[in-house]
């Protein structure tokens, strides 16, 4: 699965992910192609469905696909794989408001988002499915239209490549904007560090869902604003508005670590509640790490 | 705004400490740009701007506490602009011994006291003390005439004896360091002062004395005792002429026998009164003497015979024929008065098997030696001070300073000093002459100069007053506090070891007069002069009943005034000055210092400083806890 081209596209499909991916056991390929096809519920279901390759039956597999007929004249149980194509249209909005830029040098929650963002295109576009991205802050930034066009992609990779950080986040505006835009139900996959105000934003999503669109929700956070390790008095500087708040880590620690646990909570219990799938992602991990936990929660539910 | 310790504010320099703390303090060097600020903005931490606010009131706070304590420590006064424009003081010393209470005499005296108050220039600040056996401030310095007026008006005669020294000194505490004067009202008796007394009085205070006059022809009863069957009465006549004396006796307030005589001018004459029998307790000579001085007309004596007190002395073995020699046939000796004690010896190891009733019965005690003397012993002795009982102690090598502490409850301590160098002995000069232990010897009281001292000890004690010294300036005989007790404290021996004491005439009178004071309650003595009256007794004259002490009886009692005052012997000023040395004081008017603390201890700014710096911290606390 290497990746040629300038080193702008290398720089978001990082080989080593990639190939991270491809070599877990048989079922990297499966897992993959799972998300592919698992993960986008299609819309149109039948449109183009063509032979893959015979498995053998594992328990837990579906008993309607296994071919009887090999098993008259093997006496084993092999299952049938499907390469399914779609036309699903996923739109990737990743948040480019200041507070994406915290992070240590090199793997700050924006590139860590823009890479998660390029990682997810490659794959949709690997699949034929249209890719669209909306850069945002308290605003749309960035906006490039859904499309499944082999050159695309390369728009998406060079356009997540140039973005910069931009001003306060405001999660709602933006996608009331996008949801006005979408003439076809699809997929919203939104990286966030959703550092906003979570009514808003779970209002937004709602409206996304309600109207058959569904949703993915990257919350990017830092180590840092997880387990806030700071030890010594701090004048901690708002990255957005730049306020400032003076503190002894020691003794903000629990009341801080309480707060963004029950904000995460929410969202999770909130999104959760109205089927819209939501990952905290932990820019100290691997980003792999970050996918397979996707793709296991979309392979455990399809 | 003045200060009495101005040297203390430098220490509000002290409060530049917090504001060089805050300036130098350095914001915290590690600034985060954080994304999640808004999750901090509901825990207990400092926005910026709330954080510099409340650190400027810390700092506000810190440095009030630093300067309040240094203007605590300052001790800032007022001074009222008409006190502090005064440029001296008018002191009136007011006599107020009974020999001023003959008709119209206190008025005239008042009258001269007025006097002075309104002659004082106009610049002085005007007070007014008065004084007979001691003196007392009865209109701090003021510019107030007024207040020093009606602090005149309202003096009245006492029954006490005359003390230039008590007035003299008073005055020129109450005058200050300031220029100014003190006039000192009244009848001149040669009997206020001691012989060979001298006083200092600071040499910017001018000494003016307003003469009330001689006395009137006065008869005074002078001396009184029983003798048989009869009362022996001294009459002095103190007039000019040749006076009938007539004396009437009475008995437990019922007329009982007249006497008469004749006494020449300035004669002094006994008038015997034959008792009845049976007879009473309580006598009361009365003369007639409408004109003279009502004080001295009367004289209270108690008939009956009473057992003799019982002295304890405490030594080595409990044998005082051998370790007490001296003191004991002292003791045994009779007094002037007729009035001996008897003895009991007892070791500090008998003492101490004692129970408290035992002890009781002695009148005082003498503890020459702390051998053997236990806790218990101490701990029984201590209470029996406490409980009214008089202790000497007699510094010697048998003597240990802190069983002697613990055994009176005083703080007292004994440290042994170099003998004398040949060919200047120590010599005893008592500092107070009109103590009752020294009272007898009256004009006698050089012969004390006649003991030496070869070895003493080094005598003190929190709360001890010197009744005797030195001439090396040590203290020789101290009275120290304990409870209702008294215990005096002698700095040499009783025994010949250490000094010649016992073999000069004062020895006995001494240790008389010394044993009669430490009894108190407990002494049989009858007889007492007003100021040496037991404790609680009413300082006026008459019969006295004496509550019971220690399980024993009331006793019957008589309080006199002192006779002297009746001497009309009279000093010229210029006599009633040379008892006056001026005292020449370095430096820079101390008066005004000493006025600035009396103003200072008057206003106790202070306490207020003091209490406002415990807020400001308190608040500083809070405000702080709130920081953190």
């Amino acid at each position: 699965m290497a990746v040629g081209g300038p080193a702008g596209e290398r720089r978001f499909l990082d080989p080593a992910v990639l190939a991270r991916l491809g070599t877990l056991e048989l079922k990297a390929r499966t897992i993959v192609e799972g998300f592919i096809s698992g993960l986008h519920r299609s819309p149109f279901k039948g449109f183009s469905v063509e032979f893959a390759e015979y498995r053998q039956y594992m328990p837990g597999d579906d008993l309607a696909t296994i071919d009887w007929k090999v098993y008259a004249r093997s006496d084993r149980h092999y299952i049938k794989k499907f390469e399914e194509e779609t036309n699903l249209g996923c739109h990737i909005m990743l948040d480019v408001s200041a507070s994406m830029a915290y992070g240590s040098p090199g793997m700050t929650k924006l590139e860590y988002g823009s890479c998660l963002a390029a990682s997810l295109a490659y794959l949709m576009n690997r699949q034929r499915d249209a890719v669209g991205l909306t850069a945002f802050d308290d605003g749309i930034v960035t906006m490039l239209p859904a499309s499944a066009r082999p050159g695309h992609l390369r728009g998406v990779l060079v356009t997540l490549d140039r973005l910069t950080i931009g001003k306060q986040t405001n999660v709602s505006k933006p996608l009331q904007q996008l949801a006005e835009s979408l003439s076809k139900r699809g997929m919203v996959v939104l990286i966030s560090d959703l550092l906003d105000d979570p009514e808003r934003v779970i209002r937004g999503l709602k409206h996304f869902q309600f109207r058959g669109t569904d949703v993915i929700v990257f919350q990017v956070l830092h180590v840092d604003e997880l387990s806030f390790p700071f030890n010594r008095a701090t004048r901690f500087e708002d990255l957005e508005t730049d306020r400032q708040v003076t503190a002894v880590p020691a003794i903000v620690r629990d009341h801080y670590l309480e707060a963004m646990q029950g904000l995460i909570e929410r969202y999770r219990r909130e999104l959760g509640a109205v089927g819209i799938d939501y990952h905290l992602v932990d820019t100290s991990q691997p980003l792999e790490l970050s996918l397979l936990a996707y793709l296991s929660t979309r392979s455990r539910d399809y | 705004m003045s200060f009495l310790s101005p040297l203390f504010l430098l220490g509000a320099l002290a409060a530049a400490v917090p504001i060089v703390l805050h300036l130098l303090r350095k914001e915290p060097d590690t600034t985060v740009k954080f994304a999640a600020v808004t999750m901090l903005e509901d825990a207990p931490v400092e926005h910026a701007d709330r954080r510099r606010l409340r650190e400027l009131l810390l700092l506000a706070l810190r440095v009030a506490a630093l300067l309040l304590l240094a203007l605590a420590f300052a001790r800032p006064f007022l001074t009222s602009d008409a006190a502090g424009a005064a440029t001296g003081a008018t002191i009136v010393a007011l006599d107020t011994s009974f020999s001023l209470s003959a008709p119209g005499r206190f008025a005239a005296a008042q009258a001269l006291a007025r006097a002075a108050i309104d002659d004082a220039p106009g610049e002085h600040l005007v007070g007014v003390v008065t004084f007979a056996d001691g003196a007392q401030v009865v209109q701090a310095p003021t510019v107030d005439r007024t207040l020093a007026r009606a602090a005149i008006d309202g003096a009245r005669a006492g029954f006490g004896a005359t003390r230039y020294r008590a007035a003299l000194a008073t005055a020129a505490d109450s005058i200050g360091g300031r220029a100014g004067r003190v006039v000192v009202v009244t009848d001149l008796q040669a009997s206020g002062w001691d012989s060979g007394e001298r006083v200092d009085v600071p040499a910017q205070v001018e000494l003016e004395i307003a003469d009330v006059g001689v006395l009137p022809a006065n008869l005074a009863v002078t001396a009184a005792r029983r003798s048989g069957d009869r009362i022996v009465a001294t009459v002095r006549n103190g007039g000019n002429e040749r006076r009938d004396v007539r004396l009437h006796l009475e008995i437990d307030g019922v007329a009982a026998a007249d006497a008469a005589a004749t006494a020449g001018a300035g004669q002094t004459v006994d008038v015997a009164i034959p008792l009845p029998t049976p007879t009473g307790n309580a006598a009361t000579l009365i003369l007639d003497d409408s004109d003279g001085i009502p004080a001295d007309d009367r004289r209270y004596l108690v008939l009956s015979e009473s057992s003799r007190p019982v002295v304890l002395v405490v030594t080595n073995a409990g044998d005082i024929g051998r370790d007490a020699f001296y003191a004991q046939q002292a003791l045994l000796a009779t007094g002037a008065d007729g009035a001996s004690f008897d003895l009991d010896g007892a070791s500090g190891a008998q003492l101490s098997g004692w129970d408290t009733a035992t002890l009781a019965r002695h009148a005082a005690v003498l503890l020459l030696s702390t051998h053997g003397i236990d806790q218990r012993g101490r701990e029984l002795l201590a209470a029996y001070v406490r409980g009214g009982g008089g202790v000497l102690v007699a510094a010697s090598p048998d003597v240990d300073a802190q069983v002697a502490a613990g055994a009176t409850g005083t703080a007292i301590d004994m440290i042994a000093l170099p003998p004398a160098p040949a060919g200047a002995p120590r010599v005893l000069a008592p500092a107070d002459l009109r103590h009752p232990v020294f009272r007898a010897f009256s004009s006698d009281a050089a012969t004390l100069g006649l003991v030496t001292f070869r070895q003493v000890v080094a005598v003190r004690g929190t709360g001890c007053q010197p009744l005797a010294q030195f001439s090396s300036g040590e203290p020789a005989l101290i009275e120290c506090p304990s409870g209702e007790g008294r215990v005096l404290v002698l700095a040499s021996d009783l025994d010949s070891r250490w000094n010649d004491f016992p073999t000069h005439a004062t020895f006995v009178p001494f240790l008389h007069e010394t044993v009669t004071y430490l009894g108190g309650n407990r002494s049989r003595t009858a007889g007492f002069v007003i100021g040496s009256a037991p404790v609680g007794v009413p300082a006026e004259p008459g019969h006295r009943v004496l509550p019971a002490a220690d399980g024993g009886q009331e006793r019957l009692i008589a309080v006199n005034i002192d006779g002297r005052e009746s001497d009309p012997a009279r000093l010229t000023a210029d006599e009633f000055r040379a008892a006056v040395v001026p005292l020449q004081q370095e430096g820079r008017a101390p008066g005004d210092a000493l006025e600035a603390r009396q103003q200072e201890e008057q206003q106790n700014f202070w306490r207020y400083a003091i209490l406002l710096m415990i807020a400001v911290l308190v608040a500083e606390s809070l405000v702080g806890a709130r920081a953190a």
